[in-house]
């Protein structure tokens, strides 16, 4: 009963549009001040605890990074490395354009910026050599989906985050530990490395298919020079990845290296950055991380309503009660999350959806890194995906297509999405070899 | 005239403290790895940095209270707004005031139950574990962040009223990229 009231003022509120952040405090206060005898200044000490924690800190920090990156310049050489590379396949400018974007999604964290960089960059040129524009903007839609999957991912730290604190029993009432950052990002690269593949050969087989124009394959000496001038940017991921795997810095200070890391390549070698520049991007990078801060608090202080009422704990003894098995428990997930992604923007999905879905999906038996991977590659389908994925209305922009169209240009790549998703789902094997074979797990 | 000088403030603060608190830790974790050699020991061992962490923690919360409160200047709070944008004008426009005027309260009710709870904290002695600052310095961040982020609500809201004008966060801006001059680079891409 009391779940019902809390669901439904929490959408209730939502949908007025205001703050996710706002609509989640209001309906914890407004619940315990007309629906329980708690006081209020009980929830007090939760507005100051949301955040303490160390690991949360990794998020302002990605973020940082991220700005320094997201920057034309960068977009420009990890275009140039992947063209020079792959450039001449069939389809080859789609392809790189896929490549492009991965590498550039995952070192920026932002799947809409990717659209914007990669996109203004390589729909003009895709165009010009005669690819036709439904397939150039499919193309350009989807690239951004593997940022999340490659690390650093700001989702997967917001999802470790969230379901960290509390015990929970998996089936046969053994206590089961959260994952940890550096396992999801480790998690990340087997899918994240299946979907680039994946994607691509989308784009390939329909370019070798319908004979779309090639271009000329670029010398060694041009591959070499592309290849030098973005490996810089490309470390980023080893330095992040390679220094919480060897043990040197926490998943916190990596985050801050690679700020800094980012920073110094952006000021020193690429020279993209001017010092002006800078009190901007910090400005930008503050804004951004307080935003997703503000959420973190007011959700911990909604997972805090959860737990007092037992509803997490309800839910997992209904859906165990029932009989439903972990096949169609991670259907529904999929689907609730996909719906989700609509409406919300991934970060505050991760937060309200995961300390809900984490305790059943334990107690089903599935790993808790399995479950943060199928949560990540949801958020990424949900951003491209009809009829309002935010990157669709981004490209629409860019491509001078309306959203229709658009819909109608990414159905290859968005069907490809979702046969990987149903992978990643039923396969743990996709996410779990990695980080066990590394002896992460 | 004071709201100027207010803005520049806050903007400020919230740069000042991220990127103080990445050079911490950037420091940090240098110090950390440099210790080890021999020949720098003698003349970093004395330094104590054990605080960094906790000082780190207490910039961020700080930031993100502020932060929280400039973002509401800048539209970063974004909510679900599919439903309100198919409203009429006149259901709309009472919709998001609605939403503002909610927002300014919650934060109103947060920002005095924060001055409650450190104006309980500055009647003991009670320190942080590291630094030992006196704890209700740290959480006077939750009143005036939140009093200021009520501010910052009301603010729009009479803007909106006024004018109908609501702060919009553009995400999609990159540096060095020309939406509005496409086909830049492409002799390079296509040759």
């Amino acid at each position: 009963m009391s779940a019902a009231i809390i669901f439904g003022l929490l959408i209730l509120l939502m949908l007025t549009g205001m703050p996710i952040s706002i609509s989640l405090g209001l309906t914890v206060l407004s619940f315990l001040f007309f629906m329980t005898t708690v006081p209020i200044e009980s929830v007090a000490l939760k507005l100051f605890t949301g955040i303490e924690k160390f690991e949360i800190m990794a998020i302002p920090f990605f973020i940082l990074a991220g700005n320094f990156l997201t920057h034309g310049g960068v977009a420009r050489r990890m275009i140039e490395f992947a063209r020079t590379m792959i450039g001449h396949w069939a389809g080859g400018l789609g392809i790189a354009a896929t490549m492009a974007a991965a590498l550039f999604s995952a070192v920026s964290g932002s799947s809409p910026a990717t659209v914007v960089a990669i996109g203004s960059i390589m729909l003009p040129a895709m165009l010009s050599v005669g690819y036709p524009k439904r397939f150039a903007a499919g193309i350009i839609v989807t690239g951004g989906a593997l940022g999340n999957l490659i690390p650093p991912s700001i989702i997967m730290v917001i999802y470790a985050v969230s379901t960290s604190g509390a015990v929970y029993f998996g089936p046969a009432g053994e206590r089961v530990g959260s994952a940890s950052v550096g396992q999801l990002f480790m998690a990340g690269m087997v899918p994240g490395v299946i979907l680039a593949i994946m994607l691509s050969g989308t784009t390939w087989y329909r370019a070798w298919k319908n004979d779309y124009p090639k271009i000329p394959r670029a010398t060694w000496g041009e591959a070499w020079h592309a290849f030098r001038e973005s490996i810089w940017g490309i470390s980023l991921i080893v330095v992040v990845l390679g220094g919480i795997y060897l043990g040197w810095f926490t998943p916190t200070e990596a985050a801050a290296m690679s700020a800094v890391y980012a920073f110094l390549i952006e000021m020193f070698i690429y020279k993209d950055l001017r010092w002006k520049d800078v009190p901007k991007v910090l400005l930008t990078s503050a804004n951004m991380s307080a935003m997703i801060l503000y959420i973190v608090t007011n959700a911990v202080l909604f997972s805090f309503l959860m737990t007092s009422e037992q509803i997490p704990q309800a839910m997992s003894n209904w859906i165990t009660d029932s009989g439903i098995n972990w096949i169609t428990f991670l259907l529904v997930v999929n689907l609730l999350l996909l719906l989700a992604g609509n409406v919300m923007e991934p970060s505050s999905i991760v937060l309200i959806m995961a300390p809900i879905l984490y305790p059943i999906a334990v107690k089903l038996g599935i790993h808790p890194v399995h479950f943060g991977i199928i949560v990540v590659v949801n958020m990424e389908i949900g951003m491209c995906h009809p009829p309002v994925g935010l990157n669709l209305y981004v490209a629409s922009g860019i491509a001078k297509m309306g959203i229709t169209e658009l819909s109608i240009a990414v159905l290859p790549w968005l069907i490809t999405l979702l046969v990987f998703l149903g992978l990643v789902t039923y396969i743990p094997e996709l996410s779990l070899w990695l980080p066990r074979t590394l002896g992460m797990l | 005239m004071f709201l100027r000088i207010l803005d520049r403030l806050e903007e400020l603060l919230i740069t000042f403290l991220i990127a103080a608190a990445t050079l911490i830790i950037f420091v940090a974790v240098a110090h950390r790895y440099l210790v080890g050699i021999p020949l720098l020991y003698p003349l970093l061992f004395p330094i104590n940095l054990s605080w960094a962490q906790e000082l780190c923690i207490i910039m961020f919360v700080w930031m993100a209270k502020f932060g929280a409160a400039y973002g509401v200047r800048t539209g970063i709070h974004v909510g679900v707004d599919v439903v309100v944008n198919k409203l009429n004008p006149p259901w709309r426009k009472a919709t998001v005031l609605f939403g503002l005027l909610c927002g300014a309260l919650f934060t109103a009710v947060v920002g005095t139950m924060g001055a409650k709870f450190v104006y309980g904290l500055m009647h003991t002695d009670q320190v942080t574990p590291d630094l030992e600052l006196p704890s209700w310095i740290i959480y006077l961040c939750v009143p005036l962040g939140s009093y200021l982020m009520c501010f910052r609500f009301l603010q729009v809201a009479r803007n909106f009223w006024l004018t109908g004008h609501l702060p919009h966060h553009d995400e999609t801006q990159v540096e060095g990229v020309e939406i509005d001059a496409p086909g830049a680079g492409v002799g390079g891409i296509t040759r």
